[in-house]
């Protein structure tokens, strides 16, 4: 990062950032998204640039000291925010991303080239998503506005693009406060009414696609506890607020009653670049239960949730292990010195496991997961 | 108090700001280290690959503290240099730590809290901490609940935190723990009782007081101690006006809870959630670095928030391996669960490494094998060594086929080996001489350290131990030296051992108990053991022995509480005190000796019974002595500090029993009983009681002593019985005669000698 005065103080917010991302004294995925972004805008207005180039360098290093605080064993960085109800945030690497993504359109706007449409659609997907290589621009290319590099006014860039990208890092934000609506808004096609429908955990973006669809449809849900984090108790309470038949069932019996479930929903903690994810501990369960009964299974997940990385070690876990005191009590003084206790966040569910994707621009099979990464993001950016 | 310039500064901060302030005690005040803490404080030792100060500042961090005072006495310079480098005094930290040096004279945690009162550090309510602390409990709603409570109660003037463990719990230190008595529904500490693992005690002693005083009383023998302290104000003056305050635990909190004068409370904070434990000795050191490792202090574990920044890479089975590339690990060699290996470390083929901690930049040579050891930075491993249990020292050379056996510590830079074995706990540090000018600089520090290693040095001649050729070690004797040795110290020998890495002690934990229970004890326990509630304590409840050893140190402490009782007393019956001023002088001695009040009464009783002088001949004349001393001296028994008048006669009986004084039981008793000191239902009630009948007693002249004393009791309770029927009026008489002229009073005394008459001379017939 370039050392000048200004810096020290983003380095301030960002260390300040970091240091809550480490303590987890910031959970809830919406707050991290938000405070992510905020320190972004914070950064790129006060950076100093005088092409594409160094301010992208300068996003990108506030971005790598970011996701370092990321607890993470494997180099997750998730599509930007997760909405999932879980503790974890690795949202800050996609947010990082998208920023930077958008800041590249607007760059492109400014310069009148075609930027690359978005809106998706499962039905036409084979037509569109070709790759955006040219996202490096020569600066050659810089025209009457837009003045990089100029000797005589080094920061005429700067202010000609500041209000520019102030505004990209909104649309993110607007995207961020319309995700759930734009899940749910199909999902009276998904359920139909006397189905029995099979959840667990505690996820924001499947609570509020299941109660769209209760205004529609007349449908029973059964909920797993999903121990020992319980978040399936408070998907219940919530679900049966809301009028829909709900039954809370103990984790155990989701291979029994899946003969009866007519359809697993699940939420997302992160979308692999195969098609695969990371959920809440117990969706490798449902979702090995549900195969077995061939019942489909359908995630829910905003689009950013995607990240261009692979699963590449680990079989079955996402390797993110918590606190054993949620398992066993730590009063167990004899216990605690036998036996090791891991409590997993995050179960890892194989694309084969998995039906379809419903995200807010569209529904998507894993198998096409790749084509929206290179959508989303810069190829680029992969490595921040 | 002369705040420092930038003090004054702060001072306005806290004002505009209620900052949380913090004070961390950077010194253990003991040795337990040793050799590893000889050149180097202990807050500084890595515990897994961090200082434990970095793991106490992140604690604190946690909690929110925006200001830490760092109390440090040994080698400041070094926990200054580090506090500078660390990233705490980056920008952006948040945290603004202040090291304070404090004089070399600061022997104690008391002597730590007198110097911040004289500097004036702390502003309002402040957290204290040890420099070992290793925590994720959320201290600042500790803090809430705390200042929550002072809103309303002004004498609230600590809390302190403790973590639920259950009694065996390998991070509890078996050492040097307490029972704690809580109110139940305020949780407010009422009583507080230090124990040790040797001496080991089988009962807990709750004063009568607190009993009848708290309706819900939960007693715990469970709690780990956290050592996190929320102090107001008052905290540091109350350790300025108590000089002799040494311990916060032993000395403070015990003082506060003992003490009449004070009425100062204390609360503890159960935390249910969270952890919390000190690393006090090596023992702990190693519970707390498998806690650590097996993610008890989450969030504060290596692959998310390591204090010292490293990063490193969670696998499966709890294995931590640094995450920047730099780690060697041979295709052969194998690395079991619990591990942590630090950056830029080489493990050789076929090296086993299993649940330990490996520093940065050290070598594991071929075929080592390494077993819950803890191995500090640039140490290397020859090939064929084997390290069970112990701690290794930084840049430690260990030489091929060296074996080092469980529970030793190798301090920083030996060398040792080939071919050498070090027995079991054994200590090794680096011989004097070979680099003391490059510690030129640190020389007042080296002298205290050298005196230590010089007799170290001496007791070489008598230790002969194959270290190796090419080594520079020299092997500590096994147990320091310790003329003055002294059971009560939480330091002594045998209770150290409950301390050691590796010790599991369990020779001492099943021998010698029982000295509580000794003699002296079941000598009093015909009274005591109404009093007393006892409490056995599970962890050795069933190993206690009765020994027949009147020495024991609680025996010795009380015979010398009688002794200092009875000589103030006697001053105060020469010098003719008033009765307050002798009861002030007798709660000061009760609070210094700590005994509980019916000691007391006990030994006031029997001061004022052996006041009064044998007459030859009885009679009047005796009768007149017993008035005179009791309406003197008797207001006192009162006095001291409670008022439980069948405690009173119970005494008194006791004393009578084995005392030439016998014969006059019944008219001491009778001039108690006028001077209003007991009640005619408290003899009755006492009368009642089975061990004034001393059934409980084997047979003896003592109990039938006590036998006698009794049927006098029952024999006054008959003339009372039948007074009651015949005597109403007079009682009346009595009644109105007490607002009444001296005239009147004199009768009264005509009337109730009478009275006292009766009851003498039916004592006399017996």
């Amino acid at each position: 990062m370039t050392s000048d005065p200004q810096s020290t103080a983003n380095q301030r917010i960002v260390e300040d950032l970091v240091s809550r991302l480490r303590r987890r004294q910031l959970v809830g995925s919406r707050a991290t998204a938000l405070e992510t972004l905020l320190v972004l805008r914070q950064v790129v207005s006060k950076a100093r640039f005088s092409n594409i180039d160094q301010l992208v360098n300068i996003i990108r290093s506030v971005g790598r000291r970011l996701v370092d605080a990321q607890p993470k064993g494997l180099y997750i960085l998730v599509t930007y925010i997760s909405y999932s109800f879980l503790e974890l945030e690795h949202s800050v690497g996609n947010t990082v991303r998208k920023v930077l993504h958008h800041i590249r359109e607007e760059y492109h706007t400014a310069n009148e080239q075609p930027a690359a449409e978005s809106s998706f659609s499962i039905a036409k997907f084979v037509l569109q998503g070709q790759p955006r290589k040219q996202a490096t621009i020569p600066s050659s290319e810089s025209r009457v506005p837009l003045k990089e590099n100029d000797p005589d006014d080094p920061d005429s860039f700067a202010r000609v693009l500041k209000p520019v990208l102030m505004e990209a890092i909104q649309d993110v934000f607007d995207e961020l406060e319309t995700v759930y609506d734009n899940i749910s808004k199909n999902a009276k096609d998904h359920i139909h009414s006397d189905e029995i429908i099979l959840t667990l955990g505690m996820s924001k973006t499947v609570d509020s696609f299941l109660k769209a669809a209760a205004h529609y449809r007349n449908y029973t849900v059964i909920v797993a506890e999903t121990a020992p984090s319980y978040g399936g108790r408070e998907m219940a309470k919530s679900l049966s607020s809301a009028g829909i038949s709900t039954f809370l069932v103990p984790d155990s019996s989701i291979y029994a009653l899946m003969s009866r479930v007519n359809k697993v929903i699940l939420g997302a903690h992160a979308i692999l670049a195969n098609g695969g994810m990371f959920a809440t501990s117990g969706s490798l369960l449902a979702a090995t239960a549900a195969r077995s009964y061939s019942t489909p299974v359908v995630v829910c997940a905003g689009q950013f949730k995607l990240t261009p990385l692979w699963n590449l070690y680990h079989e079955y876990g996402a390797l993110d292990f918590g606190d054993p005191s949620a398992v066993l009590c730590f009063d167990e003084g004899d216990l605690v010195d036998k036996v090791d206790v891991v409590n997993p966040y995050y179960d890892y569910v194989r694309p084969e496991l998995l039906d379809v994707f419903i995200t807010n621009y569209g529904d998507h099979p894993p198998s096409s997961i790749y084509r929206l990464l290179k959508e989303t993001y810069d190829d680029e950016d992969n490595e921040l | 108090m002369a705040p420092k310039s930038n003090a004054g500064k702060e001072n306005l901060l806290t004002d505009e700001a209620e900052v949380l302030q913090a004070v961390i005690l950077a010194d253990s005040f003991n040795k337990r280290f040793r050799p590893l803490t000889t050149r180097k404080p202990r807050c500084l030792l890595p515990i897994c690959n961090a200082p434990l100060l970095d793991w106490t500042f992140e604690s604190l961090a946690l909690a929110g503290v925006q200001e830490i005072f760092v109390i440090c006495r040994s080698h400041p310079e070094q926990i200054k240099a580090k506090i500078a480098e660390s990233r705490w005094s980056k920008t952006g930290s948040g945290i603004k730590i202040v090291p304070i040096l404090t004089a070399k004279e600061t022997f104690s945690p008391g002597d730590a809290m007198r110097d911040i009162y004289t500097r004036g550090l702390v502003t309002g309510d402040f957290v204290l901490v040890m420099g070992d602390l290793v925590s994720n409990i959320r201290i600042d709603e500790v803090v809430k609940v705390h200042k929550e409570r002072r809103k309303t109660n002004k004498d609230a003037i600590m809390t302190m935190v403790v973590k639920e463990s259950g009694a065996n719990h390998r991070t509890r230190s078996r050492a040097d723990y307490a029972v704690f008595g809580l109110d139940s529904e305020t949780s407010e500490c009422l009583h507080y009782e230090p124990v040790m693992g040797y001496p080991p005690s089988t009962v807990a002693s709750i004063p009568r007081e607190i009993l009848s005083a708290h309706p819900d009383i939960e007693i715990r023998n469970d709690f780990i101690d956290c050592a996190i302290d929320i102090c107001s104000v008052e905290v540091p003056s109350l350790f300025q006006d108590n000089f002799d305050y040494l311990d916060i635990r032993r000395d403070f909190v015990h003082g506060v809870l003992t003490s009449d004068l004070l009425m100062k409370n204390i609360y503890c904070y159960v935390a249910k959630e969270g952890y919390a434990a000190r690393v006090q000795d090596t023992k702990s050191y190693e519970s707390i670095s498998k806690d650590i490792l097996s993610r008890w202090t989450f969030p504060l574990v290596p692959d998310n928030n390591h204090p010292a920044g490293h990063l490193y890479e969670h696998r499966r089975g709890n294995k931590y391996i640094d995450k920047d590339g730099t780690v060697i690990l041979a295709r052969t060699s194998t690395v079991g669960s619990k591990c942590l290996i630090g950056s830029s470390t080489k493990v050789s083929d076929n090296a086993q490494i299993i649940s330990s901690v490996i520093g940065q930049n050290c070598i594991i040579g071929e075929g080592a094998i390494i077993n819950d050891s803890y191995i500090f930075n640039g140490t290397t491993v020859g090939p064929g060594c084997v390290i069970e249990r112990s701690i290794i020292g930084f840049d430690v050379n260990i030489k091929e086929n060296t074996r080092i056996d469980k529970g030793s510590l190798v301090g920083d830079g030996v060398i040792i080996g080939p071919n050498a074995h070090l027995e079991a706990f054994g200590r090794l540090s680096k011989k004097r001489g070979i680099d003391t000018m490059a510690d030129e600089d640190e020389e007042d520090e080296d002298d205290y350290a050298d005196s230590e290693e010089e007799e170290v040095e001496a007791a070489q001649g008598t230790i002969n131990v194959n270290l190796g050729s090419g080594s520079n070690a020299m092997l500590w004797p096994q147990s320091a030296p310790d003329e003055d040795e002294n059971d009560e110290n939480v330091e002594n020998a045998k209770n150290q051992r409950f301390m050691r890495l590796g010790d599991s002690a369990s020779d001492l934990a099943f021998s010698d108990a029982g000295s509580e229970s000794s003699d002296e004890e079941s000598e009093s326990s015909d009274d005591d053991s109404d009093f007393d509630k006892r409490l056995e304590l599970p962890t050795s409840s069933s190993t206690s022995l009765d020994l027949p050893d009147g020495s024991s140190t609680d025996a010795i402490a009380e015979s010398e509480f009688r002794n200092e009782v009875r000589l103030s007393l006697e001053r105060a019956f020469t010098e003719g005190h008033s009765v307050d001023n002798a009861a002030v002088e007798l709660k000061t001695l009760r609070m210094a000796s700590n005994v509980s009040l019916s000691r007391v009464r006990e030994a006031v009783v029997s001061a004022i019974v052996e006041r009064i002088q044998i007459i030859n001949g009885g009679g009047v004349p005796q009768r007149q002595e017993i008035a005179h001393v009791i309406s003197r001296w008797g207001p006192l028994i009162n006095k001291i500090g409670g008022v439980d008048p069948v405690e009173t006669i119970a005494a008194l009986q006791t004393h009578c029993a084995s005392s030439k004084r016998l014969l006059l039981f019944g008219q001491i008793l009778a001039a108690l009983y006028q001077d209003d000191i007991v009640e005619e239902s408290d003899i009755r009630k006492w009368h009642q009681s089975l061990v004034s009948q001393g059934l409980s007693l084997s047979p003896g002249v003592r109990t039938d002593n006590i036998r006698k004393c009794w049927e006098i009791g029952s024999r006054m309770i008959q003339q009372f019985d039948e007074r009651d029927s015949s005597e109403d009026d007079s009682e009346e008489d009595e009644g109105d005669a007490g607002n009444n002229t001296d005239e009147n009073e004199q009768d009264e005394e005509e009337e109730e000698e009478e009275d006292s008459e009766d009851i003498e001379d039916s004592s006399g017939e017996d």
